[in-house]
């Protein structure tokens, strides 16, 4: 029964009297639609007052009807285990805000005989039953942890079920009192909106974040001059304050970042286990092509013949890359008569390295500024930027015992003393030329 | 002309291109005005290539510990910055970033300055001073490219020191053997190897930074001493103190562009807008991969390079490199109107060049 009445009737009462008593109020009092600022009787507490619990409300606020509004995205962002900390954390911390904001304005109102004058009950209704609500609020952040995950299978559909004039208090009945009252005390601001200061919600003054400060003052000249360049002076400093604050602050975090940046890229990083042997692999493979390299140059320094590859491993369609000895890249292909085929891979234009693979027209590509050389005949096309030819180099062939089976001079001459079937099983060799030698 | 005048003019222009009256702190710096006026951007260009060389020596020094110049270790090195080093792969980002920056700031530089004509008496040496800046910052980039020794960096370094030979065939008898020389000389072997890489390390990090910081300091006391040139024909009415207005607004322009190269080496790395194939390690034993090409800032030669005979470009880089030196005295006459022409023509066609060179390369060889 108290049930009922506290969470099905007085939600549907407040709401039809807000709305009532708001629309009656805004058109027979206009002038009352505001929160009667007290700002000219006393300026300094309502300062350190208002601005602390108007900045803790609002985004407490804001919090609890995006809660409210989106309960599917709301889930999402409390199933995160850092942002339902962050979350928590941060509505707690407003929350103290606001309850200090309330204590200065509570004491503002009870001290000051000028704000006296113009209190009325409701007033002090009013910031009692906020501190109520806060504090309640508070105190489920502690007592009550993670409300905000566990809200969306409570209140949440609670509230919708109110919306869609089903009410449903399964989700809420057995929430512990503090939550309870929480929420009770939340339609009674509801029902006392039109009929106390809470009205001006309904103005929502979003032109103040970008107009310019004003100050307001006694109609009095004297006073006037004197509050005038009070409040310029003030301004000044305060604008002097905030931005020396602001740049020590970023400078600061800047310097830190920075150093630990820097000094780590100094300290250098420390690998794992896994991370090590995979960079010494590396290493390892990059060092091993250079004692390639390396032994490939002394082995043509020392060796009168150079193997390139055994007779049958070549073919006619794609070439195997060697060093000659002018460690200068070439190419091994097998020619039309089954002998070998070997042309220099270095680009008569400006040096690239030629492609390995022959096309249908029996040519060989440079990439780098498209040249097709004939690799019978070693001539590139003549659209090409490289107008040499490249050059053939001439070979023999030997078997195991190194006795020469067949040999092409430079000029291109071929000499065989055996038959292609005993050729099959010999290797392809260059070898120094007297230049070379020398 | 006798000993004695030829003696005499030569102490007269160097007393008038640095009077000692005014080298004085009062002079050269408070005393000092910028001129206002609509060309006014043009004196932030070289404020600002000067910035970017700072980042470049900043973040250079940072490679500096962790790059091994050596072929089996230079591209692990590089990888081991990119992948290990924390803040590694920001401080190589902002190294290449601002090295185009740099480039592209020097180019324009240049060509502000011609257009205000900046460069007639008593500025000829801070001209000159500034064309050798330019190519020393051009030798930056192309000695900084090879470092990398991946596909890419080797093969363009083998082609860009191929042309020099080229150059050989156009020189009569003994002389013909002369680029051939030179490029072995840069290369220090037969093909571009080990050798190679230890010369462009050495000239990119010791020679050319030493090299440039000396003639920028030329340039920059012959600056200070002259003061701005008025950059247009009716003096500028007003004019603004360069301690402390100028360089306040010299340095605001510095962190916001800072802000820009910081956000952008962190996003975007200089890299990506290459396939990887050209990335790899370099390998001397496969075939050179598909588009190997140089830095965009060498496309205004390169292209050309491409599409026309290689002694039209060889002249014609003569002929711009002698105009570049002697443009004190070849455009002293010339208006400004000329002048601004000529450079909105040069920017044009260096602007074409750059983003449309392939375009055109590719129209022309089909």
């Amino acid at each position: 029964m108290t049930n009922t009445l506290l969470f099905i009737v007085l939600p549907y009462l407040a709401v039809f009297a807000c709305v009532i008593g708001s629309i009656y109020r805004t058109r027979k009092e206009p002038m009352s639609y505001s929160s009667l600022s007290s700002q000219f009787l006393e300026n300094h507490g309502l300062m350190w007052g208002s601005l602390p619990w108007h900045l803790g409300i609002l985004l407490i606020l804001l919090a609890h009807i995006l809660a409210f509004v989106c309960p599917g995205f709301w889930q999402t962002l409390t199933s995160n285990q850092v942002l339902l900390l962050s979350i928590e954390a941060a509505g707690f911390g407003l929350s103290i805000l606001c309850l200090v904001g309330l204590v200065i304005l509570a004491i503002r109102r009870l001290t000051s005989p000028r704000i006296q004058a113009v209190t009325t009950p409701m007033d002090l209704f009013v910031i009692a039953l906020l501190l109520a609500q806060v504090a309640l609020g508070a105190a489920m952040a502690v007592h009550c942890k993670w409300g905000s995950a566990w809200c969306s299978g409570t209140t949440t559909p609670y509230l919708w079920s109110l919306l869609l004039f089903q009410p449903d208090l399964s989700t809420i009945e057995d929430l512990p009192l503090i939550a309870k009252s929480h929420i009770v005390c939340a339609w009674l601001f509801i029902l006392i909106i039109p009929f106390s200061r809470l009205i001006h919600l309904f103005a929502v003054p979003l032109e103040y974040l970008f107009r310019p400060p004003q100050n307001v003052v006694w109609n009095n000249s004297r006073k006037l001059k004197e509050e005038c360049s009070a409040f310029v002076a003030e301004d000044t400093r305060r604008h002097f304050l905030k931005a020396a604050l602001g740049i020590g602050f970023g400078a600061f975090l800047l310097s830190v970042g920075t150093l630990n940046k820097v000094f780590n890229f100094f300290f250098g990083p420390r690998l794992s286990k896994k991370e090590e042997t995979e960079l010494m692999e590396v290493k390892l493979a990059h060092l091993e092509s250079t004692v390639d390299q390396r032994k490939l140059e002394l082995e043509r320094q020392a060796s009168n013949y150079i193997m390139v590859a055994a007779l049958s491993e070549l073919n006619q369609s794609s070439g195997k890359y060697f060093i000659d000895y002018q460690m200068q890249p070439a190419i091994a292909f097998k020619g039309k008569d089954g002998l070998p085929l070997l042309i220099s891979a270095k680009c008569t234009h400006l040096g690239c390295t030629v492609g390995n693979k022959v096309d249908e027209q029996g040519r060989i590509l440079c990439p780098c500024h498209v040249s097709y050389f004939n690799i019978e005949t070693g001539q590139p096309n003549a659209e090409a930027p490289a107008k040499a030819p490249l050059g053939h180099l001439s070979w023999v062939i030997m078997d195991e015992r190194g006795s020469i089976l067949a040999s092409r001079n430079l000029e291109g001459k071929t000499a065989c003393s055996v038959n292609q079937q005993a050729l099959a099983n010999g290797k392809v060799y260059i070898a120094k030329s007297q230049e070379d030698k020398t | 002309m006798s000993l004695n005048s030829v003696i005499n003019s030569t102490f007269q222009f160097v007393k008038d291109r640095f009077p000692v009256e005014k080298l004085n702190y009062h002079s050269m710096v408070e005393k000092k005005e910028v001129p206002v006026h609509k060309m006014s951007w043009g004196y932030y260009t070289g404020g600002l290539t000067m910035f970017f060389f700072m980042i470049q020596v900043v973040t250079g020094l940072f490679l500096l510990f962790y790059y091994q110049p050596t072929v089996s270790e230079a591209n692990v090195s590089v990888e081991y910055i990119n992948k290990y080093v924390a803040g590694g792969s920001l401080i190589r980002n902002m190294h290449a970033w601002s090295s185009s920056c740099m480039i592209f700031c020097a180019v324009l530089h240049l060509l502000t300055a011609f257009a205000m004509k900046s460069f007639v008496k008593p500025r000829e040496i801070t001209w000159i001073a500034g064309v050798l800046l330019l190519f020393i910052t051009f030798t930056f980039g192309f000695t900084g490219y090879l470092l990398p020794w991946n596909q890419i960096a080797v093969n363009a370094t083998k082609v860009g020191l191929q042309s020099i030979e080229y150059i050989g065939e156009y020189l009569p008898g003994q002389l013909a053997d002369v680029p051939r020389i030179i490029r072995e000389t840069f290369q220090g072997e037969a093909s571009v190897g080990q050798s190679t890489l230890g010369r462009f390390y050495a000239l990119h990090v010791v020679i050319l930074p030493l090299t440039l910081v000396s003639l920028l300091g030329l340039h920059l006391l012959s600056v200070q001493i002259h003061g701005m040139s008025q950059g247009v024909d009716k003096p500028a009415k007003k004019s603004e103190k360069f301690m402390s207005i100028f360089i306040f607004k010299d340095l605001s322009l510095w962190a916001f562009i800072f802000l820009c190269l910081f956000t952008v080496s962190m996003c975007i790395p200089f890299e990506s807008f290459l396939p990887y194939p050209l990335l790899a390690p370099y390998n001397p034993l496969g075939s050179t991969p598909a588009g190997i090409k140089p830095e965009w800032y060498f496309f205004f030669v390169y292209y050309p390079l491409e599409m026309l005979p290689f002694w039209v470009i060889l002249l014609a880089s003569m002929i711009l490199v002698g105009v570049l030196i002697l443009t004190p005295w070849i455009f002293k006459g010339a208006s400004r109107k000329t002048l601004g022409f000529l450079t909105i023509l040069a920017s044009l066609y260096l602007v074409v060049m750059t983003i449309f060179g392939e375009q055109i390369y590719e129209l022309f060889k089909h």
